[in-house]
């Protein structure tokens, strides 16, 4: 009965599962990975929000942050964080960006010509 | 006298006599044999009568013996059973743990694909319900839980309590303490919270809730159970109570089959790492209450910083909630007054985060510096980026 005999225990203490109640995650259309959120103004946590959910909302306060970041500080599956964000997006207290829009692309007669520019000023 | 001689009468008589003295004298030789062999018969019934007895008493005490060794015997099977399941079970319980740090890896790995989450998910619910199966045998027979190194609060405990169960969904937990359990305390806590869960869920219909109320008192922190099951027979209630009261081995082939481990493994544990348990009165849905009652001695001095802001937001959310079942409580509003005999640091950790809570966790949120510099930083590259290639690609263009 030496407590030496215990090995040590590190998996997650509270499972996901029981995080998110057993409901069903959402989409990841709904909240891409590289969405920008942050706290809509003068807002106060709701009621009943888990340590998971107040993490979250503390760390929104900041800023925007992309959903990836926001589940990697929090320590949660994307899917999780994606899950606890829809909900209070739902509740009116996240504000979110979509990403940016991707640089066009120019065709290649224009970066021709650029190059051509290019090498004449510096040749 | 001639006539005498002659007379025939006379010789008869005379031969009559001689032949009745000799019949007498054979008889009094029968007769006196028959009493030596009487005699011979009573020492020979005396002796065997001994002897009987002298076997009687040797029959008893051999039965004695024979019922020493037979106990001797099941003790050491038992015990050698017990060391056969123990370390098999510790096999599988770091099995299960293997997994469960795997399922870790893997949740955050798949994390952004919803399905493969929602699977593994079960999985890994699944793999939580053996380990919990996994270490009730093994602490029956005499293993150990793991031991997790931090403490953990109250609210994660009985959380991830109930992630350990089929039907965890129906629980729901209200804590309205922010008190952590020492490290040595959390598995046990955990574990036995989750055999009672166990048990609520399965004697009560499906559907119905299972509630999990967190509470100070006196002297420690309570986790009451209640379920809107049936409630127990007396019979259930004599058998529950003597198994939670064990002090020493159980016996863990008179537990049933299929074995009924739960309140064995609950009485254990309780006994060992210095907690209460009981069962048996009444909860206000008409279910069965059970009640874990865990000493100051195992609760953590001071709540993990990263946790308590969380938890103390967590706190008021709970309060307005707890209104209903507060009549139990409501010692232990008082008590967190009288509670000031006792170790100080307790008291501090009482009323301090119940209360205030809410304000600290704003306070928490708008003044400290660390998490709010991390996101404006990161908000402001985000910025920084999107605005950069806004205007490359805009004004870029124009330009050229």
């Amino acid at each position: 009965m030496t407590p030496g005999e215990e090995a040590s225990v590190t998996s997650d203490f509270v499972r996901s599962y029981v995080i998110t109640g057993g409901r069903t995650l959402p989409d990841a259309d709904d909240l891409a990975l590289h969405t920008l959120v942050t706290l809509a103004p003068e807002r106060t946590p709701p009621l009943g929000a888990g340590p998971e959910v107040m993490s979250i909302w503390n760390l929104c306060a900041g800023g925007y942050l992309s959903v990836a970041e926001v589940a990697g500080h929090v320590g949660l599956p994307v899917g999780v964080a994606r899950l606890l964000l829809t909900d209070l997006s739902e509740q009116g207290h996240l504000l979110r960006r979509a990403e940016p829009p991707r640089a066009q692309n120019v065709d290649r007669a224009t970066l021709e010509k650029v190059l051509n520019g290019l090498q004449s000023l510096i040749g | 006298m001639t006539s005498l001689t002659t007379d025939p009468l006379l010789w008869i008589l005379l031969v009559v006599l001689i032949v009745a003295v000799v019949a007498v004298m054979r008889a009094r030789r029968t007769n006196m044999a028959l009493r030596r062999t009487r005699k011979d018969l009573e020492t020979g019934l005396g002796e065997a009568r001994g002897d009987v007895s002298q076997l009687h008493g040797h029959i008893a005490g051999l039965t004695a013996q024979h019922q020493r060794d037979l106990a001797d015997v099941r003790a050491d099977a038992e015990a050698a059973t017990k060391a056969v399941l123990k370390s098999a079970m510790g096999t599988l319980q770091s099995l299960a743990e293997e997994q469960q740090v795997l399922l870790d890896d893997l949740l955050k790995k798949y994390g952004d694909t919803t399905d493969v989450l929602g699977d593994l998910m079960a999985v890994d619910h699944t793999g939580s319900q053996f380990g919990r199966r996994a270490k009730g045998i093994s602490v029956l027979c005499g293993g150990w839980l793991g031991r997790r190194d931090g403490a953990a609060t109250v609210y994660d405990v009985a959380r991830s309590a109930q992630g350990r169960i089929r039907d965890f969904d129906r629980v729901g937990v209200h804590s309205q303490v922010n008190v952590s359990l020492v490290g040595k305390a959390v598995e046990p806590v955990a574990v036995v919270l989750a055999e009672l869960l166990d048990n609520a869920t399965n004697y009560s219909a499906p559907g119905t809730p299972v509630e999990v109320n967190i509470q100070t008192v006196p002297t420690g922190v309570c986790f009451i159970v209640d379920d809107a099951g049936l409630g127990m027979d007396q019979e259930t209630k004599d058998r529950a109570a003597s198994l939670l009261s064990v002090d020493g081995p159980v016996d863990i082939t008179g537990l049933g089959d299929p074995p009924r481990f739960g309140f064995a493994v609950c009485g254990m544990l309780a006994a060992r790492y210095g907690f209460a348990v009981s069962v048996g009165s009444v909860s206000p849905y008409g279910g069965v209450r059970a009640v874990i009652r865990v000493p100051e001695s195992l609760l953590a001095a001071d709540a993990p910083s990263p946790a308590a802001d969380a938890q103390g937001t967590v706190a008021p959310e709970s309060a307005p909630q707890r209104l209903a079942p507060v009549p139990v409580v409501g010692p232990s509003h008082v008590v967190g007054t009288t509670t000031g005999g006792l170790p100080k640091r307790r008291r501090r950790n009482g009323p301090v985060t119940v209360v205030p809570a809410l304000d600290a966790g704003d306070q928490e949120g708008t003044s400290q510096p660390a998490s709010e510099v991390t996101a404006s930083r990161l908000g402001a590259f985000a910025r920084g980026t999107q605005l950069g290639r806004t205007t490359n690609t805009m004004e870029g263009s124009d330009d050229q």
